[in-house]
C-alpha cells in the first residue's frame, strides 16, 4: 500500500429504518415521497420504461426500412411509430431521465438536505408522469367521435396544416398537445426547484465560484426551461383553440400562418436540444476529471462556456427553417448566431481535451463511455457546422442525414453521457456497483452498433434519402445503406439488454459499493451509498470546489490554487 | 431552511411525506383528459385537483408539516483504504502543473490585429494583379454575407460597395481575432518551433480544411477563390500573429503557485524537478518490492 491519508469526517451512527416488505406500504413510500433521491430514482424508473418502450418502436421502424418496399407495418402505424417515438424519446425519456439525475444530484453536490420546495417537487414528477400515460393513452383512447385515432401520427413536431381538424381527424393530435402540456407543467416546476435550490440552499462555503460544474450546467439549464417552454405552451393552446374552438391561429387559408408554429415550436424545440446537452456536458465535468486524477480544466472558461451556449442557444431555432424561404438576410443571421455557438461548445471539448491530458487516466466503463462521448459529440458538431450553413441545409434538409447528425447528438452524446452518469452514480443511488464485466459489453455492443447505424445513415440522407417515407423503390441505391443501418440498431439494442439487465442483477447481487467507490470529490461522496433521508447528519462546510479532495488531503488542498480564495490571491501575488 | 433549526440536538426536521402533489397532477390531468373522452372524466378531475389543493395547503399553511429524524453522529479519523498502484509515478503534492505559463488574452487579440492586416496585403495584391481593382477581394469576402453576391459578375465585385466593405471587414475582423486567440492559447503548447507550427503548418492546414469544406459549403464561392493567392495570405497571417504573440511575455498561472519553491526560485528547472519527482518514485517503488 503507498499510501493512508487519514481524512476527517463526521460519521453518520443512525440505524437506517429496517425495509418495508408489505408491498402497499413499499407502494404508499414512493407515492407519498417528498424525498428528492426518491423522486429523482422514479424520473429514471419513469424514463427508463419509455427508453425501452420507444426503443421498441424503433426497431420496428428499422424492420420496415430494412428492404425495399416492405410491408412489415401498415403506412398508418408506420406515421405513428416515428411520431410516438421521437415525441417519447425527448419528452418521456430524455427530459425525465435528466430531471431524475438532477434531481438526485443537485441537493447532494450542494450539501443540501432536499429541494427548496419537496412538495412541488413530487408534483412535477407526478405531473409529467401522467402526461406520459396519456400520451399512450391515446393508442386505446384517441378514436374519437370519427373512429379515427390511435396514437399521434403528425411528427414529433407536428407542423402546421397537418395538425389542422381537417388533416388530423379523431382525438390523437389533442392528446399529443395535453400530454406535452402537462409535462411541460412538470419541466417549469422542476425548473423551478432546481433555481431554488440551487441559489439558496447551498451549504456553508460553497459559493457560486465553487459550485460543482454539473449544478452549474443545471441552473442554466432551468433558466433555458423558463424561455423555451413557454413558447411550446402558448403554441400548443393555440393550436387546441384551432382545434377545438375554431380558431385560425395556424390556418393559412384563413389568414393564419403556419410558419407561425413552426416559429413557435423552434423557438422551443431548438433550446431543447441544449437543454437536453447541457446536462450531459455536467455529467461529462464530474466523470472526466475524476477518472483523469485531475481537476477540471479551466473551470471559469467552462462556466462561461455554458451561459454562452444558453444565450447563444436561443437564437438559433430558424437553422431548422432555412428551406422555409425566410429570406437573405434572416438566413444570415441564423447561420452565423449557429456557427458561433460553436465557440463556447468548442471551448468545453478543449477543456476535456485539456483535462484528459497528462492525467492518470482510468478505463472504468463510466470513462468509456465519456471518451465515446467526447469523440461523437465532436463529430455530431461538425455536421451540425455543415448543417448550419443554409446551402448545404438546402441540400439536405429533411434527409437522413439531418436524422443522423441529431441521432448523433441525442444518442453518441447525450445517451452516452446519460450511461457514463448511471455507472457513476449507480453506486450512490444503489449502494452496490455496477458490473463492470457486463458493463463493457454494454459499452462495445452498443458502440459498435451506434457507429453501424448512424455512421452510415449520412449516406442514404446525402444520396437524398427524405426522413419519415414508409418504405422506398429497390433501384434508389438506399438499401444495403439501410440494411447496415438497421443491423446496428439491433445491436444497439442487445447492449441495452444487458445494461438493464446488470441494473436489476447487481441491485441484488453487485459488489458493496461504499461512500466513496471512485475516490471521487464531490460532496454527494461523503455521504452513505445510498445515502440517509435526510443525506447528511451534519450539514457540510466545504472550502474548494473539490471538498472531499480536501479531507482527504489535508497537507495539499485545493483552495491554496483556487483563485477565488481570498488567501490564496494575497499569497500568490507576495 | 429546514436544517438550520432542528428541534432537539441531533434531530433533523424534513418534511412530512403527502400524497396531495400526486393527487392535484392526476386532478389536473383528468381534467384536461377529460376534453378528449367524457365530461365525467373533467368533473372528477376538477373534484381532485380541489381535494389536492386543499391538501397541500394545510400541509404547508400555517406552518409547514415537518417529521422530525433523531440522528447519531461521531466525530472521526477514518483512514482511506485505498491503495495507489505503485506503478504510478506521483508527486509530493500529487499535481500536474499544467500549464505554468501563457500569454495574456490581450495578446492573442494583438496578435489577431496584426496578422489580420497582413493577410491583406496578399489579398489585395491578387486583387490588384488579377482584377485591377482594390475592392474585388473585399467584396469577394463580403459574398459570405450576402449570398446572392457570390454570383455576381465580375465587373459587379470590381466595385466599391459600402455593405461590401463593412460586411467584409466585420467578417475578416471577428475571424482574425478569434484565430488571434487560438494562436495566444496554442503557441505555449508548441514551444520548439513556433514559426513552422504557428506560421506555415497552422496556415496549411486551415487552408486543407476550407478547401475541402468551401466546396460544400458554397460552391459558387469556391470557383472563385484562387488558392494559389490564398495560401500566401494565410501564412503571412500565421507568420505575422504568431510574431507578435511571440513577442509578449508570458504570464504564470495558477499553477505555477504548486511548483516548488527552487522552481519558482529559478534555482531549479521545471525538467529536473520532474525527473526528480520521477526518480523519487522509482525508489519509491523499489523500496515496496
Amino acid at each position: 500500500m503507498a499510501t493512508q491519508t487519514p481524512i476527517t469526517e463526521v460519521v453518520d451512527l443512525t440505524a437506517p429504518k429496517p425495509p418495508k416488505h408489505l408491498w402497499l406500504e413499499v407502494a404508499h413510500d414512493w407515492v407519498t415521497t417528498v424525498d428528492h433521491k426518491k423522486i429523482g430514482l422514479m424520473y429514471m424508473g419513469f424514463a427508463l420504461f419509455f427508453l425501452l418502450v420507444a426503443g421498441f418502436q424503433v426497431l420496428l421502424i428499422r424492420i420496415q426500412l430494412f428492404v425495399p418496399n416492405n410491408d412489415f407495418v401498415s403506412p398508418e402505424v408506420f406515421n405513428r411509430l416515428f411520431t410516438m417515438h421521437g415525441t417519447t424519446m425527448v419528452f418521456f425519456v430524455g427530459m425525465p431521465l435528466l430531471f431524475g439525475l438532477g434531481n438526485y444530484l443537485v441537493p447532494l453536490m450542494i450539501g443540501a438536505r432536499d429541494m427548496a420546495f419537496p412538495r412541488l417537487n413530487a408534483f412535477s414528477f407526478w405531473i409529467s408522469a401522467f402526461g406520459g400515460i396519456l400520451l399512450y393513452f391515446s393508442y386505446i383512447g384517441s378514436d374519437g367521435l370519427y373512429g379515427a385515432g390511435s396514437a399521434p401520427n403528425v411528427g414529433w413536431f407536428a407542423y402546421a396544416p397537418l395538425t389542422s381538424p381537417a388533416f388530423s381527424r379523431g382525438n390523437s393530435t389533442d392528446y399529443w398537445i395535453i400530454a406535452l402540456l402537462l409535462t411541460g407543467i412538470g419541466t417549469i416546476g422542476t425548473s423551478l426547484n432546481i433555481v431554488a435550490t440551487t441559489i439558496s440552499m447551498r451549504c456553508p462555503g460553497m459559493k457560486m465560484s465553487r459550485l460543482p460544474l454539473l449544478v452549474w450546467l443545471y441552473l442554466v439549464t432551468a433558466f433555458m426551461v423558463f424561455i423555451a417552454v413557454g413558447p411550446l405552451t402558448a403554441a400548443q393552446i393555440m393550436l387546441l383553440f384551432d382545434r377545438f374552438l375554431g380558431s385560425h391561429f395556424f390556418d393559412t387559408q384563413a389568414g393564419g400562418s403556419a410558419v407561425l408554429w413552426m416559429h413557435f415550436f423552434w423557438i422551443f424545440g431548438h433550446p431543447e436540444v441544449y437543454i437536453l446537452v447541457l446536462p450531459a456536458f455536467g455529467f461529462a465535468n464530474e466523470i472526466i476529471p475524476v477518472f483523469s486524477r485531475k481537476a477540471i480544466f479551466g473551470y471559469p472558461a467552462m462556466v462561461a462556456a455554458t451561459v454562452g451556449i444558453g444565450f447563444i442557444s436561443m437564437s438559433v431555432w430558424a437553422h431548422h427553417m432555412f428551406t422555409v424561404g425566410m429570406g437573405a438576410n434572416a438566413n444570415t443571421f441564423f447561420v452565423l448566431a449557429t456557427m458561433a455557438i460553436a465557440v463556447p461548445t468548442g471551448i468545453k471539448i478543449f477543456n476535456w481535451l485539456a483535462t484528459l491530458w497528462g492525467g492518470q487516466i482510468r478505463f472504468t466503463v463510466a470513462m468509456m463511455f465519456a471518451i465515446g462521448f467526447l469523440f461523437q459529440f465532436l463529430i455530431a458538431g461538425l455536421t451540425g457546422i455543415m448543417l448550419s450553413s443554409a446551402p448545404f441545409d438546402w441540400q439536405v434538409h429533411n434527409t437522413y442525414f439531418v436524422v443522423a447528425h441529431f441521432h448523433y447528438v441525442l444518442v453518441g452524446a447525450i445517451l452516452f453521457m446519460i450511461f457514463s452518469a448511471f455507472y457513476y452514480w449507480y453506486p450512490k443511488m444503489s449502494g452496490r456497483m455496477l458490473s463492470e464485466r457486463l458493463g463493457k459489453w454494454h459499452f462495445w455492443l452498443f458502440l459498435i452498433g451506434f457507429h453501424l447505424t448512424f455512421d452510415f445513415m449520412h449516406i442514404p440522407g446525402l444520396l437524398g434519402m427524405p426522413r419519415r417515407i414508409y418504405t422506398y423503390e429497390a433501384d434508389r441505391g438506399w438499401m444495403i445503406w439501410n440494411m447496415i443501418v438497421s443491423t446496428g440498431a439491433f445491436v444497439q439494442a442487445v447492449g441495452v439488454t444487458i445494461f438493464v439487465y446488470n441494473l436489476i442483477h447487481s441491485y441484488f447481487k453487485g459488489e458493496i459499493a461504499g461512500a466513496d467507490p471512485w475516490d471521487a470529490w464531490t460532496l454527494e461522496w461523503t455521504t452513505t451509498s445510498p445515502p440517509p433521508a435526510y443525506n447528511f447528519a451534519k450539514i457540510p462546510s466545504v472550502g474548494s470546489r473539490r471538498p472531499l479532495w480536501d479531507l482527504k488531503h489535508p497537507e495539499d488542498p485545493d483552495s491554496n490554487y483556487e483563485f477565488n480564495d481570498s488567501t490564496a490571491d494575497e499569497e500568490s501575488y507576495r | 431552511m429546514q436544517q438550520d433549526h432542528p428541534i432537539k440536538k441531533g434531530e433533523i426536521l424534513l418534511p412530512t411525506p403527502t400524497a396531495w402533489p400526486m393527487v392535484l397532477a392526476l386532478g389536473l390531468s383528468l381534467l384536461l383528459a377529460g376534453m378528449l373522452t367524457s365530461p365525467i372524466i373533467s368533473i372528477l378531475g376538477g373534484a381532485l385537483c380541489l381535494m389536492g389543493t386543499v391538501g397541500w395547503f394545510r400541509q404547508v399553511l400555517p406552518h409547514e408539516a415537518h417529521e422530525a429524524v433523531l440522528t447519531r453522529t461521531e466525530e472521526v479519523i477514518p483512514y482511506t483504504n485505498r491503495t495507489l498502484a505503485a506503478k504510478i509515478p506521483t508527486s509530493d503534492t500529487r499535481r500536474k502543473n499544467l500549464p505554468v505559463e501563457t500569454f495574456q488574452i490581450m495578446t492573442g487579440i494583438k496578435g489577431g490585429i496584426a496578422g489580420g492586416i497582413a493577410m491583406t496585403i496578399p489579398a489585395e495584391l491578387f486583387s490588384l494583379l488579377k482584377y485591377h481593382s482594390f475592392w474585388y477581394a473585399i467584396n469577394l469576402l463580403a459574398a459570405g454575407g450576402f449570398v446572392h453576391w457570390a454570383s455576381a459578375s465580375n465587373a459587379f465585385l470590381s466595385e466599391f460597395h459600402l455593405r461590401g466593405l463593412l460586411a467584409a471587414v466585420a467578417i475578416h475582423g471577428f475571424i482574425s481575432l478569434l484565430v488571434g486567440l487560438l494562436y495566444g492559447a496554442m503557441l505555449p503548447m508548441y514551444p520548439k518551433y513556433p514559426i513552422l507550427t504557428a506560421g506555415i503548418m497552422a496556415p496549411l492546414l486551415f487552408t486543407g480544411i476550407m478547401y475541402s469544406a468551401l466546396g460544400i459549403v458554397s460552391p459558387i464561392l469556391n470557383q472563385r477563390i484562387d488558392w494559389f493567392w490564398f495560401v500566401p495570405s494565410q501564412i503571412a497571417f500565421g507568420l505575422v500573429c504568431g510574431f507578435v504573440v511571440n513577442l509578449h511575455a508570458k504570464v504564470r498561472t495558477p499553477q505555477f503557485r504548486s511548483l516548488p519553491f527552487a522552481v519558482r526560485a529559478g534555482i531549479h528547472s521545471d525538467i529536473g524537478t520532474r525527473e526528480h519527482e520521477g526518480s523519487q518514485s522509482k525508489d519509491h517503488q523499489e523500496s515496496q518490492q
